[in-house]
């Protein structure tokens, strides 16, 4: 089966329990302010998202805002999986 | 007594230009939600549902989902709701459980379970969501008949709901509710907190917990409208109660603990619509329960009660100022009594666990009556809460007695966290143990003792719970030791785990 892009794990943790209606700003949505990951999901959503990848995240890198909004935090695993795939 | 779905429809033939409910920005009159409920009733029967069925839905907050109970309760199917959340294993045993013939669910979760994993279902599976896989799609059912179909056979004893108490590695509990106790719960509740039509009514827990549930049944058989919040967050409650000028709703201590928190930094909401506000689930923090009181100019009650036996006790406030951290007295139809260990009814005063009788009991539990019936002394059931009842008949609660945490309002038993986390080769003991948490309330903690062969890491913990446990099952606090507290017989002393760590380890 054919891996799914950064993109597309991240979109699809983030809908497990609902659809997102407005696509169009995805990017700039605050999947933890929205209730998307709510407090009892976060853990397994980073832990999912690190065993996915092969990558792993700091303590201070899940502590900044921007990992809490989609876009970001997709360019922060596709940052680590290219250095993992340089070094 | 009314059937369930004949006084909503009834209901909704008095008040057709009324909203009935709004989730997300969408919003349905009654005229326009019966004729949904018809329309699923109908799409339900062409698709092979049966009076009886029993259908698995990994349910969220949403129209569809309310949409569904009253379907259910229309046809006389069962409903068998579910965390989605949850891992497969889990899944299975559930839907076992609650013999489960069909299920309706999301592409995500049909695509993950039913096409990649290995999830069977012996009659129809239906797609919520959208076209999937060939699977019907409730999504068409809009575009047929939206006449009620009435089923002769529905007498109005069937079950309507069986909910999981547990069930992950463990035996789940499934409480049968009838389409009578739910009509009763709802009938009660509407009493005791005087809601009307003029009420709205917010439920903001998940649909497939009781809370919710009641919460939606309640105003949808009198005319008041139901409000749905999808996702819980402090912010979207507040936003939700102003924009929707919500009246009433029973909310998770929980919850309550982090509305306080941004009612303190922002006060900027206008939640002055909201005329009753209940506490429930788990004993609110006393210093929250009085800010909370001076915050709000309304009615504040707290309720005790258990899945098993609905609402017991009731505490307003207002008019109960010196009984603070009372639970309160008991409802009309319902009895408590405290026993201690060998089962002897206590004093006013004595300690001991808190058993109740109610009218409002649940069926008992699914095709498990056994289990249910060794829970229940002389008509009264034993919670596993421990208290005590003072001279005025206010119940107090102390303490748990059986192993359960707590967290954001939903219960998780260790033994359920313990058997998954042995199945790691490098585990050789462990025991989970509620740790205090200022958000949720408390936390799934663990204490585990490696096999020595290999150093065990965080991460390979983390990683096995992702893989195999539910969302609200994940350990928020790793403790690696080379013992666990034990006592002379060699038992982990539970009670003990708390202090172990804190005396132990940075936490």
């Amino acid at each position: 089966m054919r891996k799914m892009t950064v993109r597309e794990y991240v979109l699809n943790e983030i809908q497990k329990k609902y659809t997102i209606e407005d696509m169009q700003h995805i990017d700039e949505l605050n999947y933890v302010e929205s209730g998307y990951i709510d407090s009892l999901g976060i853990i397994q959503f980073i832990v999912g998202i690190e065993e996915e990848f092969g990558i792993e995240f700091s303590d201070e890198e899940i502590a900044k805002p921007e990992f809490r909004v989609v876009g970001k935090l997709i360019e922060i695993i596709e940052g680590k999986v290219r250095s993992n795939e340089e070094s | 007594m009314k059937k369930l779905a004949d006084l909503f429809y009834e209901t909704a033939g008095k008040f057709p230009d009324k909203i009935a409910i709004w989730c997300e920005n969408h919003s349905l009159t009654y005229e326009q939600f019966s004729k949904r409920v018809s329309q699923y009733s109908n799409f339900l029967l062409e698709n092979g549902i049966q009076y009886n069925d029993k259908i698995g839905l990994p349910m969220n907050n949403s129209i569809e989902s309310v949409g569904l109970i009253f379907a259910a309760a229309n046809l006389g199917i069962g409903l068998v709701p579910i965390n989605p959340t949850l891992p497969i294993e889990s899944i299975k045993n559930a839907f076992e459980c609650g013999d489960v013939k069909h299920i309706i669910a999301r592409k995500h979760f049909l695509e993950q379970y039913l096409v990649e994993g290995n999830l069977e279902i012996e009659g129809i599976s239906i797609c919520l969501d959208e076209q999937y896989n060939g699977y019907p799609c409730l999504q068409d059912a809009l575009n047929i008949c939206g006449e009620r179909p009435i089923i002769n056979q529905v007498k109005g004893n069937e079950t309507l709901i069986i909910t999981m108490t547990s069930g992950s590695t463990g035996n789940p509990k499934p409480i049968d509710l009838t389409q009578q106790s739910k009509y009763q719960r709802a009938m009660t509740h509407i009493k005791l907190y005087d809601i009307s039509k003029e009420d709205v009514v917010l439920a903001a827990t998940p649909l497939y917990h009781s809370l919710a549930e009641r919460l939606v049944i309640m105003p949808l058989l009198i005319g008041a409208t139901a409000v749905v919040l999808p996702r819980f967050t402090p912010s979207l409650w507040l936003q939700c109660v102003e924009e929707k000028k919500v009246s009433f709703t029973i909310a998770v201590s929980a919850q309550l603990s982090q509305i306080a928190v941004v009612l303190d930094n922002e006060n900027e909401f206008n939640i002055e619509s909201l005329r009753c506000l209940v506490s429930s689930s788990a004993l609110l923090d006393e210093q929250v329960k009085n800010h909370l009181i001076d915050l709000l100019k309304c009615d504040f009650h707290e309720m005790y009660g258990t899945s098993e036996t609905s609402t017991i006790t009731n505490i307003n406030f207002a008019e109960s100022m010196d009984k603070k951290q009372s639970v309160g007295r008991v409802l009309p139809g319902a009895q408590i009594k405290i026993l201690d260990d060998v089962g002897k009814e206590l004093e006013s005063g004595k300690i001991g666990e808190i058993a109740c009788s109610s009218n409002l009991m649940c069926n008992g539990y699914y095709n498990k009556l056994d289990v249910f019936n060794q829970a229940v002394q002389n008509g009264y059931f034993r919670t596993g809460d421990m208290g005590y009842v003072d001279c005025d008949g206010y119940l107090y609660f102390s303490g748990r007695k059986k192993e359960v945490i707590i967290t954001g309002g939903i219960n998780v038993y260790p033994p359920d966290i313990e058997q998954c986390l042995l199945k790691m080769d490098l585990v050789a003991e462990c025991a989970v143990f509620a740790y205090p948490d200022d958000k949720l309330g408390e936390v799934v903690a663990v204490i585990i003792v490696s096999n020595n062969e290999q150093e065990i890491k965080k991460r390979m913990v983390q990683v096995h719970c992702a893989k195999n446990l539910a969302d609200f099952q994940q350990p928020h606090k790793i403790f690696f030791s080379n013992e666990l507290p034990k006592n002379a017989m060699g038992k982990v002393m539970k009670n003990k785990l708390l202090a172990y760590v804190q005396n132990n380890y940075e936490c």
